[in-house]
């Protein structure tokens, strides 16, 4: 980084163009040059070749033609809103070319053995102009202050400098990374950065950076993926309100169980035949009902708990089984006979074990619903669960209920779209966020039996 | 007090560990109980005089406690049936007892008053030693 800013001249503005302008834009090789001149520097502080070597400025110069045209488009870059390097990279070059010489062939091996190469090139390698915005993006007081070796863009990626040479040494057109940049002042900025390098019989002096700040776009998506947690965190609270009532029934009943087995308990030792066994078969009775009771809190806890999602293998008969108890007593109270059909081997996937039974709870309630609703006679649910090519699993449902209407079949994932009396339209929605991010994709169709079916499809670990 | 045909009550409980805690409260109150896991099953041992109460709940796979009480009254034989349900709606209650539930009891319930009930249905209120 360089703190040479502070005490250098800053930008003034200045009218006409007087002649040491009009002689350095003549000299041709740079974009902006006059400009530059123009409108911010003297003479004093902005020397005309001020990077250069001696013996290289005199083949800039003769390789730069067509002043007039140039100076149009010199004029429009310099004032393009992209922050723009110009670099002239040829001690780079020759070095490579020495190596390519030397046989070397693996670059970045090389590099890695050789990093002060690397170091030589940040302090021999050299911007030779930039525009006004890059100015701007380093927070540079003149343009001048950006005039030097290149070491000072790769400040906060020190180690994309070497990436920028690999790309260079391999011929490559460009090279673009997300990274980080130091200004001047010394604030951290996200930006993508490409390199356009120059191939032969282009100028082998002019390789081209281009720094884009993305802080406040990067800043707006991670706000945006904040927002899009706290919904899904929402939807599955609401959820887990419309399970209440289920959830309330399948916990009190291990609570029952273990008060009215105390309260047996008391009975017998009040007893004056109490026998002992007995009251340890109950004892035991109450120890099973309270662990069962437990088991249920936690997974009601682990379905409301804000969680960062996490990537772990995965069973997805496993998940899906699970997801299937928390509605058991919805199939029992409402009649419906649930059908498996689950492939013996499934390989892992990778995911989020609660994000995905949340998909399965929606599908699986939206079923229940929908064949409850129509008040079917058939209530059958069928759930298959399969590898499939390509690397992935899949899972579908299919219910017995009246299907999907076709106009509702494009809209039906998306957030607040309901068919539901008193539906949020959110479930779908959630259910399709969960699974894109598990790299996956969800789908609803009318079987050709008839009823809905959702299919999801998911990548398998490892693939 | 000897009874020439002691009482036996019948008891509806789809959940395994409840079905069993209700026997056993049963067992050492000195009751008789046959236990069953649906409503179905009942029925299809039941006749009019074999059973003297009947304890169910309401939420059951198949037949309902409701849709059985509505059953029995269609069958006649004035068999008092005492719901014990970990439903907490209005309407479940209102609904057992315009069905003509002897009593409706929500889980967990106290040991005293449940058999409190059964005593009462069994025209043995009076005994004030449970």
């Amino acid at each position: 980084m360089s703190g040479r800013h502070s005490d250098r001249a800053k930008i003034r503005p200045r009218d006409g163009m007087d002649g040491e302008a009009r002689r350095v834009a003549a000299g041709g090789d740079a974009m902006g040059r006059r400009e530059m001149n123009d409108k911010t520097n003297t003479r004093a502080d902005y020397p005309s070749h001020p990077t250069l070597g001696a013996e290289k400025s005199g083949d800039v110069v003769r390789e730069a033609g067509g002043v007039s045209s140039d100076d149009k488009y010199r004029k429009l870059i310099f004032f393009m809103p992209t922050a723009l390097w110009q670099v002239d990279s040829r001690a780079a070059g020759a070095a490579f070319a020495q190596l390519r010489a030397e046989g070397v062939k693996d670059i970045g091996a090389y590099l890695d053995a050789h990093q002060e190469l690397v170091e030589l090139a940040c302090d021999t390698v050299l911007v030779t102009e930039v525009n006004r915005e890059a100015v701007s993006l380093f927070r540079g007081g003149s343009l001048s202050d950006l005039i030097k070796p290149v070491r000072y863009l790769f400040a906060a990626t020190p180690e994309m400098a070497k990436r920028v040479m690999i790309s260079h040494f391999e011929g490559r057109r460009s090279y673009v990374e997300e990274a980080k940049i130091l200004t001047f002042d010394g604030e951290l900025r996200d930006v993508i950065f490409s390199v356009t390098y120059p191939t032969p019989p282009e100028q082998q002096e002019i390789t081209f950076i281009t720094i884009t700040d993305v802080t406040d776009r990067l800043r707006t998506e991670a706000q945006l993926r904040q927002l899009q947690a706290d919904y899904a965190h929402a939807a599955r609270i609401s959820t887990l309100g419309e399970l209440a009532t289920s959830i309330a029934h399948e916990v009190k009943q291990p609570l029952a169980a273990i008060v009215t087995n105390g309260e047996t308990t008391l009975r017998w030792l009040e007893r004056e035949d109490f026998n002992i066994a007995k009251v340890k078969h109950l004892a035991g009775r109450i120890v099973e009902s309270a662990y069962h009771a437990s088991d249920i809190v936690q997974r009601i806890r682990l379905m409301a708990v804000r969680a960062e999602p996490e990537r772990a293998e995965l069973d997805l008969k496993a998940v899906a089984a699970e997801a299937v108890s928390f509605v058991r007593h919805d199939f029992e109270s409402k009649q419906i006979a649930l059908s498996l059909d689950i492939a013996r081997a499934l390989p892992a996937i990778m995911g989020d074990r609660i994000q995905l039974q949340q998909v399965i709870v929606n599908l699986l309630m939206n079923s229940v619903q929908a064949i409850d609703h129509a008040d079917a006679a058939e209530r059958t649910i069928h759930i298959a669960i399969h590898p499939e090519a390509d690397g992935f699993a899949s899972f579908s449902i299919c219910d017995s209920g009246p299907g999907i209407a076709e106009e509702d079949l494009e809209r039906l994932f998306e957030s607040f779209f309901t068919t539901k009396e008193g539906g949020m339209g959110i479930g779908l929605a959630i259910c399709r966020s969960i699974v894109a991010a598990h790299g996956g994709t969800i789908s609803a169709s009318n079987h050709p039996a008839g009823g809905a079916e959702f299919r999801f499809v998911l990548p398998i670990a490892g693939a | 007090m000897h009874l020439p045909n002691p009482p036996v009550i019948a008891v509806i409980e789809d959940d395994a560990a409840m079905r069993e805690a209700l026997s056993e409260l049963l067992e050492v109150t000195s009751l008789s109980c046959r236990a069953f896991d649906r409503a179905e099953a009942f029925l299809a041992e039941f006749a009019p005089g074999k059973f003297d109460c009947l304890i169910t709940d309401l939420h059951l796979p198949g037949m309902s406690g409701l849709e059985l009480q509505k059953k029995l009254n269609a069958l006649g034989g004035g068999l008092p049936v005492i719901i014990v349900t970990s439903a907490l709606d209005a309407m479940s209650e209102t609904r057992s007892m315009e069905e003509g539930a002897f009593a409706y009891l929500t889980k967990p319930f106290n040991d005293k008053v449940l058999i409190g009930h059964v005593r009462a249905a069994l025209g043995q209120g009076e005994d004030p030693s449970s």
